[in-house]
């Protein structure tokens, strides 16, 4: 039996609220082993960030720690004064955020930051400090850490800032890392490197890490026992390879199932309420609780999701032939098509450039150029998806946005249904605006706060012309919300009354107004929680079946883009470096930054963790 | 709250100032006819010309009775004058207003009086309206000016944000007392408007910047992408989507500038460059204690008038400011 460096015990923490009281933590306990990695799974609400909160004792004023204890190296740390608990803070337990842009202090550099850390709990000379520092940012696998030591936090890339944070989270040995969703605000690439350098940490140091993330692909590839939090309450808890392979709880099996894999079957995503069903009790104390009823996926429900719809709509297969991926039967699914040679593409994209000045000094000289999209070239079909994939900066988003002309292109042709698109103005323009929509990222931003949910439907009908009266486009809003499954009775109310995903569905009935034949999603399934981005994926496929729309789907997430598209274009830095079918990209990658970008995907496949866990053991074994 | 709650009552007692203090009836029926002769503290021209004609002399009390016995009239709470002394019998049972540093203050004279016999009480709620009067009125300016500036450099932005925003900075250095000063010493007549139009056509550059910023920010947020890649028209943008949402941290600032161009008006009252003498005036008061400083009550009672208005202004844009920003919103 190794010893527990972190032991919790029947935790609670509420929130006190003018509304009442919230359960944020609801009778959680666990332990951490020496060496060990525990990872917390939830969505986001789900109590998992305030766990770690109330470990370090960090909780907002509203919150209390009810009950419970919190054993950390066998004190407790609950009562704890805060004199004492200020000491234990960076020292035995320390944190890394989500945020690395935000964490560090942008007026000191990197180096003075770590050695004050260090100086705060070590009694060590300025000069000794700085050594140590350098050594750390070796540890984190920073570049010549001799001279970074001096950068600015500016100066480094949000990987960079990631490592540095976490080589100040190491700087006085802490027995215990608590990782807060460390990855999420980064690349694939660059998480899988933080993953892998916490691994190697975790290894070297024998430390205890607690990784929270809303990610079951990340906590596959780096926990040893998983905590399924939901609703403030543990649903599950066990070893990595349990939890993947013989889920217990409906939730589990629901989180599991709904996150689209790069393999997966599904042809719609099962989402959490095909497993269970919840239902709201109240509590004697006032305060609500939530009651999961299990209910069964069906053969039926399964045959569905997984022959739901069209096969894959491909390009022509002249066309696939000089793109590199020539037409393979055997590789495909037996009900993918390809469209007739000779068919017109609705989007014809070639040569598109869009370049941002740099502009300096008093008079805005134009000193260079943002190549955002340098050149890029694609058609897309009536009736295809094509997914753009690629990390932060590599153009994505401004080629979808030179489409709609919401940036002017430098160069290049964009010619939809024959007409080139980037040569309009005035009235010809606007008319060519109801034929193409966008729907974003952000559910916050991207609805506007002091207008209702039927002034926002009505304003692009109202701009258009469609309906003939507000009555009429009343009724035809109220058509729109049902199309995108909300109740009619939502028109009336504001945004900020809603969730998250209800938003993205606002979003995309505004979008559907207009009653387009095109559609530009930008990341707009990023920002939600895995079990609704399910949901939202299938009402998008749903819709473009029901409406023939023509997708272009955006995204960072290769799993999300290879479930969504049809062709798949694969973008770095402003250039498109492979085009083909979703599926043979993925099955047979031609392009080095193809196949970085498809190793760096977290993966959860059950072989894969089996085999992972089975080297950790031979590891700890030596 | 309470800050609200006092300048929703200053607001009523500007309003309704004629009701408190006069010596004009609200309303009265004189000759078979109905009058509202209190208007006339509003406008001169709104008192009716016909008490003029039968020489009323402003003293209504006597005048109604001896001209026409079937009169009847509504009079103010306080039978007191802010632009004359009054006399003894004006209103039954009430002594002439004591004179000199005699009028201290009494039953009759809830403030006391200054030196020529003219009621502080009725000079300080009328001298509420020309204080309310020059804040509402200069920052209405200042604010419609500022918007216009702010929203139309904010949102086309390149040369146009260019020329606004060093027309702003241009602005910024124009001294605004003393050019008030300068105004007054080259109008022949200056009014209490000319000075509100001054703190106006000064004060916007603020508000300017701020809606200039808050444009800035709005105009690249997704749903005003989302309006304009569903066609939406500059226009609309600019007032359906922008404008609204750019109002509510803007009123921080026009509440901090009412405090300040009341302040900045009884500065120039107390210095003499203020509304001209019969006006009343809070500052025009201390001005007048100046001078007489064993008659304390004109020290006071508009000293800590002016002092309560500013600070409940300045508690209302602090608390807009909280209610306004998310992040000291998030600190609750």
């Amino acid at each position: 039996m190794s010893n527990s460096v972190i032991d919790i015990k029947n935790l609670r923490t509420y929130f006190h609220t003018e509304e009442g009281v919230v359960r944020a933590v609801d009778d959680i306990s666990f332990r951490v082993d020496e060496g060990r990695t525990l990872g917390i799974v939830g969505e986001s609400g789900s109590g998992k960030s305030v766990t770690s909160l109330s470990i370090m004792r960090l909780l907002a004023g509203s919150a209390r720690i009810e009950s419970g204890s919190i054993a950390l190296l066998g004190k407790d740390l609950v009562g704890l004064p805060e004199p004492q608990m200020r000491s234990i803070r960076g020292s035995d337990v320390s944190m890394i955020f989500q945020e690395p842009m935000t964490s560090l202090n942008p007026v000191f550099t990197v180096g003075d930051q770590i050695i004050e850390a260090l100086r705060l709990h070590q009694k060590l000379s300025k000069s000794e400090a700085r050594r140590r520092t350098i050594e750390l940012l070796d540890e984190v696998g920073i570049p010549e850490p001799a001279v970074r030591v001096d950068s600015y936090p500016h100066q480094m890339s949000g990987g960079q800032k990631q490592r540095v944070m976490i080589a100040m989270a190491l700087s006085c040995n802490p027995k215990l890392l608590i990782a807060d969703e460390p990855t999420t605000a980064l690349d694939v690439t660059i998480q899988a490197q933080i993953l892998e350098i916490l691994r190697r940490l975790r290894d070297t140091r024998g430390m205890s890490i607690l990784f929270i993330t809303h990610d079951l692909g990340v906590i596959a590839e780096i926990a040893d026992d998983v905590l399924v939090m939901f609703r403030g309450k543990m649903v599950e808890y066990g070893s990595v390879l349990e939890i993947f392979e013989n889920p217990q709880h409906p939730y589990t099996k629901g989180l599991l199932s709904c996150r689209p894999r790069l393999n997966t079957p599904y042809r719609l995503l099962p989402t959490v309420a095909d497993f269970m069903q919840t239902v709201q009790e109240p509590l004697p104390d006032g305060s609500m609780t939530t009651r999961v009823i299990e209910t069964k996926l069906s053969e039926d429900d399964i045959r569905r999701m997984t022959s739901h719809g069209r096969g894959r709509l491909l390009h022509s297969k002249s066309e696939l032939a000089t793109l590199g991926h020539p037409w393979t039967d055997g590789l495909l699914a037996p009900d993918t098509q390809s469209v007739e040679e000779g068919t017109k593409p609705l989007l014809a994209v070639d040569d598109l450039r869009v370049h941002f000045p740099i502009k300096r000094g008093v008079f805005s000289r134009v000193v260079g150029h943002v190549k955002a999209v340098d050149g890029v070239s694609f058609n897309v079909y009536r009736g295809q998806t094509l997914g753009l994939v690629g990390e932060s900066g590599c153009g994505k988003t401004t080629a979808g946005r030179a489409i709609l002309r919401l940036v002017d292109p430098t160069s290049g042709s964009i010619r939809f249904d024959g007409i080139d698109v980037a040569s309009l103005q005035g009235a010809a323009l606007k008319k060519m605006r109801s034929r193409l929509q966008i729907i974003f990222q952000d559910p916050y931003g991207s609805l506007n706060p002091r207008m209702t949910i039927e002034s926002t439907l009505i304003e692009p009908m109202a701009v258009h012309g469609l309906g003939t009266n507000r009555a009429d486009r009343r009724d035809r809003a109220v058509e729109l919300l049902r199309e995108v499954d909300l109740p009619p009775d939502h028109l009336r109310r504001y945004p900020h009354e809603f969730s998250g995903g209800q938003r993205q569905r606002i979003c995309i009935a505004r979008a559907l107004a207009v009653e387009p034949e095109f559609i530009v999603c930008d990341e707009s399934v990023s920002a939600l929680d895995v079990s609704v981005q399910a949901q939202v994926l299938n009402l998008l496929k749903a819709l473009q079946e029901k409406r023939g729309l023509t997708y272009i789907f955006i995204s960072h997430d290769l799993s999300v883009v290879k479930f969504m598209a049809d062709m798949m274009a694969v973008m770095n830095a402003g250039k498109i470096v492979e085009f083909g079918p979703s599926e043979a990209i993925y099955a047979d990658p031609q392009q080095e930054y193809t196949r970085r970008l498809i190793a760096a995907t977290p993966d959860d496949d059950v072989q894969d963790i089996r085999r992972r866990v089975a080297a950790r053991q031979a590891a700890t074994a030596d | 709250m309470i800050a609200l709650a006092y300048v929703v009552m200053m607001g009523l007692v500007a309003l309704l100032s004629p009701a408190i203090a006069g010596t004009k009836p609200l309303v009265c029926s004189y000759q078979g006819k109905l009058y509202f002769p209190a208007l006339g503290y509003f406008n001169r021209s709104w008192e009716n010309a016909v008490f003029r004609k039968d020489r009323f002399r402003n003293v209504y009390p006597a005048k109604l009775r001896e001209k026409d016995p079937a009169s009847w009239a509504i009079w103010p709470l306080v039978y007191q004058d802010p632009y004359r002394r009054v006399r003894d019998g004006e209103w039954p049972d009430q002594p002439a207003n004591p004179t000199r540093d005699e009028g201290r203050p009494n039953r009759f004279n809830l403030f006391g009086t200054n030196r020529a016999g003219v009621d502080v009480f009725a000079q300080m709620v009328h001298g509420a309206r020309t204080a309310l009067l020059v804040g509402f009125v200069s920052m209405g300016i200042a604010t419609t000016i500022g918007v216009i500036v702010g929203a139309t450099a904010g949102f086309f932005g390149g040369w146009i944000d260019t020329a606004l925003s060093r027309l702003i900075e241009v602005v910024m250095c124009v001294p605004s007392l003393v050019l008030i000063l300068a105004l007054i010493a080259v109008l022949e007549r200056p009014t209490i408007w000319h000075l509100m139009a001054v703190l106006g056509v000064t004060g916007w550059t603020g508000i300017a910047r701020l809606t200039r910023a808050e444009f800035l920010r709005l105009k690249e947020l997704d749903y005003v992408v989302a309006a304009r890649a569903i066609g939406v028209g500059r226009t609309a943008i600019m007032f359906r989507h922008l404008m609204r949402n750019a109002m509510a941290p803007v009123l921080v600032p026009v509440t901090f500038g009412i405090a300040s161009a009341i302040l900045t008006e009884s500065a120039l009252s107390f210095l003499g460059f203020g509304a001209p003498p019969p006006n009343p005036s809070w500052g025009a008061l201390l001005n007048d204690g100046r001078g007489n400083q064993q008659m304390w009550w004109l020290i006071v009672f508009p000293g800590v008038a002016i002092f309560l208005t500013v600070l409940a202004y300045n508690l209302i844009g602090e608390g807009l400011q909280e209610s306004t920003d998310p992040r000291l919103a998030g600190a609750e």
